[in-house]
């Protein structure tokens, strides 16, 4: 099941199909879109998407969904850069000295050395993604279901602790999602759980409801309410000289570094890693002065972590089925859509499939800095839309999106209710990321608990005697450790760090 | 419920009203057939969670004694704003199924973008129009998805 040029090469067969090519480009396209946007993330543009797909075979619809999440990180920098509103946490360093850079009158080399860093990192990504999925996914064969729960139990435990200073807040977030998927009938007795005498909810909440509510719909009332307006930038020349090339491109390549090793872990996203990587070229910089007044590698280096980061997350998202982020969950739902479970088995099973969607990653990046290069000038245009038009046009896809999963109004009711809660959560400093992930993985970690449990005649000592699940229960006591031990250091409220996708 | 610490206090003690409400609620789950995890496992486990998280985070907030970030309400014309979008939206939702998708689109991105920006009515009835036969030509014609036609275009005979 390791690496082989051979699947390598079938993939690029399938990936270069001209159906392929098409959903590729235009995933591509809509995920700049959506970066470029501000009121929708990826999270939130695949949500909406993926039902919308079923139209699809599954290769294409999946090939165009991971190129909507790896394309919108291109076009996370631009409103940063153009009007210093970044859209997401991840593209705040990117502000500091991308939006000096514009003041300056070179937000065109900005966005320009944007685009090229996120290439190089997305390659650079993509090839780690190559090598280390299949060595990962060889590990995960030997994984039976306590070490399925265990990995599973790390993973949300670990982004409940990376959510800034708020873990109660965390814990909560993570075990309303959990429980708003508990809705509906047992899967295997097929009892009626947390309906309350509503007919509506035995077929249960569908997570791409909860998802879109919590981000697109609550970003809407958060844009509605601040009536943020924009101040265009003009975009001159867009070409970078030799120079800032020759300057950034050491950032690029340390950046790549950083974000991909460090998104391979749940919960450290890219609003993580970019911070670690400004923080790095700062700190190597012979004129660490230059940063926060325009420095080139300032913008190279978040953009670089921030496209590597998101690569990354595919590795554990292939070798074990464990989303890192909101959107790797969103994508994990929808393979599970079609019928496909990630993990070592799907290297296995459908190594059409997987690799097909890798190779297409290749092409997607090449695409992408054709897209992003020449057309810097319109992406810097379309990020100016008024919100009145954008948000009303983002409710209406929002609503499209929720409704087409099952064809029932309840959904679209759901949705609106999640967008509330999402709203109050982000008021009162509540993260969304555990609830969106535990969401999408509830189904998958009461069905490993439930085997474990069969396997050890209802003893959950099981987690525990095996090596692999007891080191990642271990690692997961830890991090719930490491999070007490913060809040009890901290004397401040508990506030989740900023989060949109 | 003007700082985090007061919002804390009460969202957490509804949180842990809620979590005992969840407990309950797990305890009626149906059992049925013996299984080595019951279906009130984790309904119940969860329950408990909220149920003590939400207790702790109320009284460690009334314990709080430092620094407390006020919350970044909108004012009277943004709350306005947000309650006007939230019913535009559930009219939305509710007119769907007898007006038809395109219709309904129409009506709700007009009237949404007339709310926000009174002076650019042609924007919002150009917009409108726009969704609207995207919202038929795309999704109801092309890709033959099943949403509401609405009587007015039924009799018209546009049924996708």
């Amino acid at each position: 099941m390791s690496f082989s040029f051979d699947h390598l090469f079938q993939g690029f067969v399938t990936a270069l199909s001209l159906q392929n090519l098409m959903w590729a480009l235009i995933g591509c396209f809509i995920g700049t879109l959506v970066g470029v946007l501000p009121g929708i993330g990826p999270a939130s543009g695949i949500a909406i998407l993926l039902p919308l797909t079923t139209v699809l075979p599954p290769t294409s619809a999946i090939i165009m969904m991971a190129a909507i999440y790896y394309g919108a990180m291109y076009g996370g920098s631009t409103t940063a850069i153009v009007v210093n509103i970044p859209g997401e946490a991840s593209s705040v360093p990117t502000a500091i000295d991308g939006y000096e850079m514009a003041k300056q009158g070179r937000a065109g080399p900005a966005l320009a050395i944007c685009a090229i860093s996120s290439f190089v990192a997305g390659t650079l990504g993509l090839i780690g993604l190559t090598f280390f999925a299949p060595l990962l996914a060889d590990v995960a064969v030997v994984f039976g279901p306590p070490e399925y729960f265990a990995l599973m139990f790390m993973a949300l435990t670990l982004i409940i602790s990376l959510s800034g200073r708020a873990l109660l807040k965390g814990v909560i977030s993570m075990a309303i999602g959990l429980t708003t998927s508990l809705i509906g009938q047992d899967p295997l007795t097929g009892a009626a759980r947390l309906t309350f005498g509503f007919p509506q909810l035995l077929a249960g909440v569908d997570f791409i409801s909860v998802i879109v509510g919590l981000f697109a719909i609550s970003e809407v009332m958060i844009n509605v309410e601040s009536r943020i307006s924009a101040i265009s930038q003009k975009i001159g020349n867009w070409m970078p000289t030799w120079a800032d090339i020759k300057q950034s491109f050491p950032a690029m390549v340390r950046s790549s570094g950083i974000g991909f090793f460090l998104g391979l872990l749940p919960g450290v996203t890219p609003s993580v890693t970019t911070f670690v990587a400004y923080d790095v070229e700062k700190r190597m910089s012979k004129t660490p002065e230059r940063f926060g007044k325009g420095a080139i590698e300032g913008v190279a280096a978040p953009e670089g972590a921030n496209n590597a980061t998101s690569t990354a997350g595919f590795v554990p998202l292939f070798s074990f089925g464990i989303p890192t982020a909101p959107s790797m969950a969103v994508l994990l739902g929808g393979l599970m859509m079609y019928g496909l479970q990630p993990g070592p088995m799907l290297f296995k099973e459908n190594p059409e499939f997987v690799w097909a969607i890798i190779a297409s990653m290749y092409i997607g990046n090449i695409m992408l800095i054709i897209l992003n290069l020449p057309l810097v000038g319109m992406w810097a245009r379309i990020c100016v839309i008024p919100f009145y038009i954008l948000g009303p046009m983002i409710v209406f896809f929002s609503v499209l999106g929720t409704y087409s999963v099952r064809f029932l109004a309840f959904d679209v009711w759901v949705m609106t209710l999640f967008g509330v809660i999402g709203y109050f959560m982000r008021k009162f400093g509540y993260p969304i990321a555990p609830m969106v992930l535990a969401a999408v993985v509830t189904q998958m970690m009461e069905t490993s608990l439930g085997q474990s449990m069969l396997m050890s005649q209802g003893s959950l000592l099981i987690l525990l005697k095996r090596p692999i699940s007891a080191v990642f229960m271990i690692l997961a006591f830890l991090s719930i450790g490491r999070g007490i031990w913060i809040q009890m250091r901290t004397k401040a409220p508990e506030i989740a760090i900023e989060e949109t996708d | 419920m003007k700082t985090i610490r007061q919002a804390d206090i009460i969202v957490g003690c509804f949180l842990a009203l809620l979590g005992l409400f969840i407990v309950y609620a797990a305890s009626n789950i149906r059992i049925g057939v013996e299984r080595a995890l019951s279906p009130r496992f984790f309904p119940s486990v969860l329950g408990y969670t909220i149920l003590v998280c939400g207790a702790g985070l109320a009284l460690k907030s009334w314990r709080f004694k430092g620094e407390d970030p006020a919350i970044q309400w909108p004012d009277r014309q943004g709350l306005r704003t947000i309650v006007a979008c939230l019913a535009l939206l559930s009219a939305y939702i509710f007119l769907m199924k007898p007006l038809g998708l395109p219709i309904v689109t129409f009506l709700y991105v007009t009237a949404n973008i007339w709310y926000l920006r009174p002076e650019k009515k042609s924007v919002a009835i150009l917009s409108g129009i726009a969704l609207g036969i995207i919202s038929y030509v795309v999704f109801i014609h092309y890709l033959q998805l099943s949403f509401p036609v609405g009587f007015l275009l039924e009799r018209l005979g546009l049924e996708g």
